[in-house]
């Protein structure tokens, strides 16, 4: 069972999930923030959303993480899916994924305190899902053996993925010049 | 975006301070340390429990505005060594009482904080000085620079903005934050600087706890009332004159301490947060808290503005709310938005226009939805036109405005 | 028991999920922002626990 395909197929599949499940979060991340309240779906629809989709992308990576530790075709120890440092299979790669798993833990975890941390705390460790998702997605085009060939599966999802977060990006950065009062860091910490 | 609004009365440049009977009365002598040590005597110690006790007895209020008793804060602040704060910041710019301490008796002030301190086992004593009024500042400087106190001085520079003496406000300054309002969620002197219990008082109050301390009980109750004991300073503030600073014992008329040329006309009371008064009303009330706060004229900070005669009320209001919209923080949206569209609304008026409907829906969301009390003193001013000055209202909604060029201010009075 | 939905204006920046979450005790203004129309009462202390939690800027809280 440890060395069987299912498990890479398992790995394979929950990275594309994965990254599909991040890129939601992100644009519902920045959706939630925008617009006026009273118009379209109510907010907290959204920002509900924004959560849930999060908690589940947590659940998938741990799916992700285990398939790749179990799975004894490639040497990935429990440790080198925590330390981004110092793994055997291609190592930077590994790395930038690791990454990526270290920051999201501590966005969420800061999400789940965030009424102990906080707004101003809060927000500026928030800020770092971007990186997050952006480690994931070199991550993805590294490592990823179905990104490798032009016609594999995963290269839709993906630049289907990249364009939307740029989308998104380019929304936020708009808007934080255009109402530069809802973006500044302010009120008590 | 447009500059913010002037002040329709500036900060004074030069301020007249009248010989008063207790806190103004070595104000002759001169702001020195020797002049005010041969007045009073060396600054005694008083036990924490004789500071309540005096301070209890003549029922010491506040005297930035809120009139809260300063007993109360005292005992709140008590036991952990708290922080005394003196406010001099004086962030209303028609206010001079505490400039006029600061020029002229600075040393009652620094006893009044430097002995709560000692009692309170505090070793800092914190001084918010004003920006906009350097002479005030220096004088503060030189009175530190004389002194030999065991406690330490902190000097703190607050910005010129209405708001920015509000005592959150100098709170966040003293922490290196910006010099704004933030909610308080529990009293100062529960949780202040640094979320110490802090004990932060105007320069005039800590004037009257040093006269207290210097001069006693008996002294201090020489003046004003046997149940509202001591005096108050005013600033009496008129167009195109200097501010005048006066100290009066509680219970005088407020009329009979109105320079001669306020005959007859309505005067604003307590300052830009303050409520018009007509001159039958100024006849009418004492100088007192509890007997002004019935009659809905709160003495505030003290201010008392006298327009020229035959000018317009309306059109004053009008200018001042657009200087108060100016001087908001920008944080909380009632007041970053309500009070721009209430300047607008009293402009209208002022204009000739029916604005009264959009006057009172504004005052209601505005009222009690902020951080400090800059909507709610803004709100009690426009709807005290109404309730003071009906017929000036009534003028102007119908396009109309009593204050006429010539021979306005005699109409007026035959008008009655 | 019945508590006071408290606004921290400095914080609340009028994105109106505390209207969508407790609309029997806010109602916004005109410019978004909350009017808190009344005390919570018990029936409703949890939801206006869940606006305090999900108020994007954290301006709520409940007050005894």
């Amino acid at each position: 069972m440890t060395d069987g395909p299912l498990l890479w197929y398992l790995n394979r599949g929950t990275g594309v999930v994965l990254l599909v499940l991040l890129t939601v979060s992100v644009v519902l991340g920045v959706l939630a923030m925008g617009g006026r309240p009273g118009r379209g779906v109510p907010r907290f629809v959204t920002q509900t959303f924004h959560r849930n989709l999060a908690l589940l992308s947590v659940l998938m990576l741990l799916a992700h993480v285990a398939s790749a530790v179990i799975d004894t075709y490639v040497d990935i120890r429990w440790w080198q899916a925590l330390v981004p440092y110092g793994a055997t299979y291609r190592p930077l790669w590994l790395g930038l994924g690791t990454l990526s798993l270290d920051v999201i833990v501590v966005v969420v975890l800061t999400s789940l305190l965030r009424t102990r941390l906080g707004h101003r705390s809060w927000r500026a460790v928030h800020l770092l899902a971007w990186a997050a998702w952006a480690l994931s997605v070199a991550h993805a085009i590294g490592i990823g053996t179905d990104l490798a060939h032009p016609d594999g599966l995963a290269v839709l999802p993906t630049a289907v993925c990249v364009g939307a977060v740029g989308v998104a990006a380019v929304a936020r950065i708009a808007r934080a010049v255009a109402h530069p009062e809802l973006t500044t860091a302010r009120g008590p910490a | 975006m447009s500059a913010p609004a002037p002040s329709p009365v500036p900060v004074p440049g030069r301020v007249r301070i009248q010989r008063g009977p207790a806190l103004l009365a070595g104000v002759d002598e001169g702001p020195t340390l020797a002049a005010h040590r041969s007045r009073y005597g060396p600054l005694p110690t008083v036990p924490l429990a004789e500071l309540d006790r005096r301070v209890s007895a003549v029922g010491l209020r506040g005297r930035g505005g809120a009139a809260f008793p300063f007993a109360t804060k005292l005992r709140a602040a008590a036991g952990r060594r708290p922080v005394v704060v003196v406010n001099l910041s004086e962030g209303e710019p028609a206010s001079a009482k505490d400039t006029a301490l600061a020029l002229g008796r600075p040393h009652l002030v620094l006893d009044g904080a430097v002995a709560t301190a000692r009692a309170l086992g505090s070793r800092d004593v914190h001084l918010v000085l004003p920006a906009d009024r350097p002479d005030a500042a220096a004088q503060v400087r030189l009175a530190v620079a004389e002194r030999k106190d065991r406690v330490r001085f902190r000097l703190h520079t607050a910005d010129a903005r209405f708001v920015a003496g509000q005592a959150r406000a100098v709170i966040e300054l003293m922490a290196g934050r910006p010099n704004l309002p933030v909610t308080a969620w529990a009293p100062e002197a529960v949780s202040g600087h640094r979320g110490r219990p802090t004990l932060l008082s105007n320069a005039e109050t800590w004037a009257h706890v040093g006269h207290l301390v210097l001069a006693g009980e008996a002294t201090y109750r020489a003046h004003g009332t046997a149940e509202e004991p001591g005096t108050a300073l005013l600033t009496i503030t008129r167009p195109g004159f200097d501010a005048e600073v006066l100290e009066v014992p509680y219970g005088v008329r407020l009329r009979d301490v109105l320079p001669p040329f306020a005959t007859g006309h309505p005067a604003l009371v307590g300052g830009f947060h303050g409520a018009w008064a007509t001159w039958e009303t100024l006849g009418a009330t004492r100088v007192s808290v509890p007997a002004m706060a019935a009659v809905g004229l709160p003495l505030g900070a003290g201010v008392v503005h006298v327009p020229d005669p035959g000018s317009c009320p309306v059109a004053f209001t009008s200018a001042v709310v657009d200087y108060l919209a100016g001087q908001s923080a920008g944080r909380c949206g009632p007041c970053l938005n309500g009070l721009p569209a209430l300047a607008v609304a009293v402009r209208a008026m002022a204009q000739g226009r029916d604005a009264a409907a959009r006057i009172d829906e504004l005052t209601r969301l505005v009222a009690r939805r902020g951080a400090c009390a800059h909507p709610d003193g803004t709100v009690r001013l426009v709807r005290s036109l109404f309730g003071a000055l009906p017929e000036e209202v009534a003028a102007h909604r119908a396009g109309a405005c009593l204050a006429l060029p010539s021979g306005a201010a005699s109409r007026r009075v035959v008008a009655r | 028991m019945s508590a006071q939905l408290r606004v921290d204006w400095p914080a609340c920046q009028a994105r109106g999920l505390c209207h969508e979450l407790l609309p029997e005790v806010v109602e916004l203004d005109e410019w978004g922002y909350p009017i808190v129309t009344g005390e919570v009462s018990e029936e409703l202390l949890s939801d206006a626990r869940a606006a305090v939690r999900g108020c994007p800027r954290l301006a709520l809280r409940l007050v005894d």
